[in-house]
């Protein structure tokens, strides 16, 4: 059965940037084509190797005991939501600092209080937004460098289009800090004199701050302020640092942006270049561009006037390519002075008011993280196209790490029912990785690398899966830690670049990419204790017909120093535990082979059992089907979360074994993707009949579903 | 990358170090060069983690940026890094870089030329 793929309107936008706060003082600025860059004020941070560098900085933020990101990101909030009467179904928010600038300052105190970190985590800003604006469904987080605000937009635009949900709060927010400041410094991609993008003398970025969002919605508003037509998200699998020379993954996504909005090149009358004033990216653009278009449409960067805002800009800029379609005019290239003739294209020097219609806005990240999107007034004329229900996700390779091993002695010793959790050998995890390619690559990396190649050989499949979709609570502690560490023992002279690259919350995603030659979609979720589900939802969401196969997978490091601090469920008495699970899956029907469904995702409310218990089938439906439940309770929410499982049995009348899987994985943020790969063994062994799900539930703040059966 | 260098000889450390070479007949230029070599060597290793190989398998006139060892340019960053701490020699220009890391034979005639921090 198909149903016509659904529109989707602007119905509210909301940005704060260096160019002001609120959609009249972006226009005004961008109208005057000024730039608003300027050398890193103290009160952001201060710093000990002065002259401090041009940056781009929101003045007069509102205080909040919030960290600045999150601050940001209300801020824009409030502005989306303006005049809404209800809270939309789903939040879906880009971002690659979260709360870490609070947690600098924190650290250079020698702060000891777990307490005081619990907004470090990237989740956190998702869920506070969602939180004040009493959303009930999932609050989720893309972490994907510089193209997670537009990975966030289309995300929710699938969700969307789907049916999935009616109205999400999609964008991005990033806020400066220490690890971005000194972090592109020492890649030496810092442009000493400001960016200017497309300038034949450009030197390099400048780091911003910022937040944009868009209420979307497929109810149309009275005054729409514009459609989403189509987004195009690829990987260069090329580089973690530099883009493809070619602009090859670029290309392609921009094609797929265009072919998915259904319209042709030639409808799209102007360009928002990512074009953040690198030598790299602005010429590997240039030419990604050339190849879309023999003639161009007008284009230009506004990172000459903003900066370059990380997460938010994606985002800053999809809102303002809504203000543009609204008032009329195309933004100039701000920061231009001298045309480079390398680079064959040239961009609006100065604003032009003009109407325009179709905008297409580019973003790449680190790690050749592409995402474009197409913005439009209208729409096309054309007939929405036709999606059709949707194959199964199903899983034809599996693998975990736990700290019992590989996947064989990891299912093993679990199936003695013996504690599994634990941190395994750095030497052991690595074994089957190439020496000299993952050299540089510290313990989230090797363990995500490490999955990634198991489950293609668990396969037994030739061909690699083309999409990556990651899920982790804390991502790469190693490197964040030692990033920091020799910034602050060095006196912020000596800032490592290796780890600063591998700090990025996307980085292991990127190097599977390049080990599997994955070019899909590639995105990493960061959900705390539901990351895994996250990064499931995120391939159900992307996952279709001309784009089958995916790695997805969960992982999460323990650190030494990070762990107690950051997660609530680890305290410096729990047992170390890491690992993480990963499968190879295919969107595809094959019978006698084991799929993964998410079926819930929600806020702990008054009426989340009923919910949860409506969406799994029914009360009758898993009396008949249901034959185990493994249950994901972290530490922290120990109270909450029995209360929660028990109510779930006594409403059910389920019957059935219940394994607190935690108490065998150990506790970690992604320790669901074990419990997952475990669920997949059992039907696959016999031990559950195969007529029986297995059911993988997550308890606490928010509590999730994931079912297992066999086709 | 440039920060305030502090010159950590003193003069009479200096003096001491002279005269201990001089008897010892350690100051003969290719003597410290190879000192210095086997240092950056050792260094390479460390900064790069190149774990499977040892300093005396590294050869100082082979290519060293998208050479045998797989470095590309965030391990030149890195060393850039390593090298300025290490030695005090600041390399933030782009076509010195090529230059400086084109073999380890560059890179140490480099230091020796620049360093603040070692005899001339």
């Amino acid at each position: 059965m198909s149903s016509k793929k659904k529109t989707v309107y602007i119905a509210g936008i909301g940005i704060i940037s260096p160019l002001g706060c609120g959609a009249d003082a972006t226009e005004q600025s961008l109208r005057k084509n000024s730039s608003a860059i300027a050398p890193l004020s103290a009160n952001i941070f201060p710093i000990h190797t002065p002259p401090p560098l041009l940056v781009g900085q929101v003045a007069n933020l509102t205080e909040s005991p919030l960290p600045r990101t999150h601050r940001l990101t209300i801020a824009a909030a409030q502005q989306a939501m303006k005049g809404q009467s209800h809270p939309p179904d789903a939040v879906v928010l880009g971002t690659t600092t979260g709360g870490i600038l609070t947690t600098e300052n924190l650290l250079i105190e020698s702060e000891k209080d777990p307490l005081k970190y619990r907004h470090h985590g990237l989740t956190t800003v998702a869920e506070e937004l969602a939180d004040a604006l009493h959303c009930t469904g999932p609050a989720l987080t893309v972490s994907t460098a510089c193209s997670s605000g537009s990975v966030a937009i289309s995300m929710a635009l699938k969700m969307l289009q789907s049916g999935e949900a009616e109205w999400v709060l999609a964008g991005g927010a990033d806020s400066l800090c220490r690890l971005t400041y000194f972090g592109f410094h020492s890649l030496q991609l810092v442009d000493p004199e400001g960016s200017r993008p497309l300038d034949k003398d450009r030197k390099g970025m400048s780091v911003a701050e910022g937040a944009g969002l868009l209420l979307l919605t497929t109810v149309k508003p009275r005054q729409p302020m514009g459609q989403i037509l189509g987004c195009g998200l690829t990987c260069d699998a090329h580089h973690p640092a530099a883009p493809h020379p070619e602009g090859i993954g670029a290309f392609q996504a921009i094609r797929n942006a265009i072919n998915s909005a259904g319209i042709n090149a030639r409808a799209i009358d102007y360009i928002n270049l990512h074009g953040t004033g690198t030598p790299d990216n602005d010429l590997a653009e240039s030419k990604a561009i050339r190849a879309v278009f023999a003639n161009p449409p007008p284009l230009s960067s506004i990172k000459g006037a903003t900066g370059h805002s990380l997460a938010a800009s994606g985002a800053i800029e999809a809102v303002i390519a809504a203000i543009c379609i609204q008032e009329g005019f195309l933004p100039g290239n701000t920061g231009h002075r001298t045309p480079d003739p390398e680079l064959h294209i040239k961009p609006i020097i100065s604003p032009v008011r003009q109407p325009v219609s179709t905008i297409l806005s580019n973003s790449f990240g680190f790690g050749g993280n592409n995402a474009c999107l197409l913005i439009s007034k209208n729409g096309t004329v054309t007939a929405p196209t036709n999606i059709s229900a949707q194959a199964p996700l199903t899983i034809v390779g599996k693998a975990c790490i736990t700290g019992a091993g590989h996947t064989r002695s990891s299912l093993e010793t679990f199936s003695k029912l013996a504690v599994i959790g634990g941190t395994l050998d750095s030497k052991i995890i690595s074994e089957n990785l190439p020496v000299r390619k993952v050299r540089r690559l510290k313990r989230f990396s090797r363990i995500a690398l490490a999955l990634a190649a198991a489950a293609v050989e668990d396969s037994g499949l030739k061909e690699s899966p083309q999409s990556v979709f990651m899920g982790s609570g804390w991502g790469a502690l190693s490197e964040t830690y030692d990033f920091i560490d020799k910034l602050q023992s060095s006196d912020e002279k000596f800032p490592s670049p290796i780890d600063f690259v591998g700090s990025v919350h996307n980085s292991a995603a990127g190097q599977i990419a390049i080990m599997h030659g994955a070019r899909g979609a590639n995105i990493t979720c960061s959900g705390g204790d539901h990351s895994f589900e996250q990064a499931l939802l995120a391939a159900d969401s992307f996952l279709d017909e001309d784009s089958p196969s995916a790695f997805v997978l969960g992982v999460d490091e323990f650190h030494k120093q990070f762990s107690p601090l950051f997660d609530p469920s680890i305290t410096t008495d729990t047992l170390p535990a890491d690992g993480g699970g990963g499968f190879y899956l295919l969107r595809q029907a094959i019978p006698g082979r084991v799929s993964i469904q998410l079926t819930c995702y929600q806020k702990q409310t008054e009426d989340i059992l009923e919910s949860l218990i409506a969406g799994l089938g029914g009360t009758e439906s898993l009396q008949n089907d249901c034959g185990m439940i493994l249950a994901g309770i972290p530490a922290a929410f120990a109270h909450q979360g029995e209360e929660q499982l028990h109510q779930f049995m006594e409403k059910t009348g389920l019957d059935i074994p219940v394994i607190h899987y935690r108490m065998f994985t150990g506790e970690f943020a992604s320790a669901s993707s074990v419990a997952a790969v475990i669920a997949a063994q059992l039907l696959e062994d016999g031990v559950v009949d195969s007529s029986k799900k297995i059911l993988v539930l997550g308890f606490g703040k928010y509590v999730t579903a994931m079912e297992f059966a066999i086709q | 990358m440039a920060g305030n260098y502090s010159f950590r000889y003193t003069l009479d450390n200096y003096i001491n170090l002279l005269t201990f070479c001089f008897q010892l007949n350690l100051t003969h230029p290719k003597i410290i060069m190879d000192e210095l070599t086997n240092d950056l060597k050792k260094k390479l290793i460390e900064v790069l983690n190149l774990t499977d190989i040892t300093p005396e398998e590294i050869n100082e006139n082979e290519q060293l940026v998208g050479g045998d060892l797989g470095i590309d340019s965030i391990d030149v960053l890195e060393m850039v890094v390593m090298v300025e701490k290490e030695y005090g020699v600041v390399i933030n220009n782009k076509d010195i870089g090529e230059k400086v890391f084109s073999t380890l034979a560059a890179l140490t005639d480099y230091i020796r030329e620049n360093s603040p921090k070692l005899a001339s």
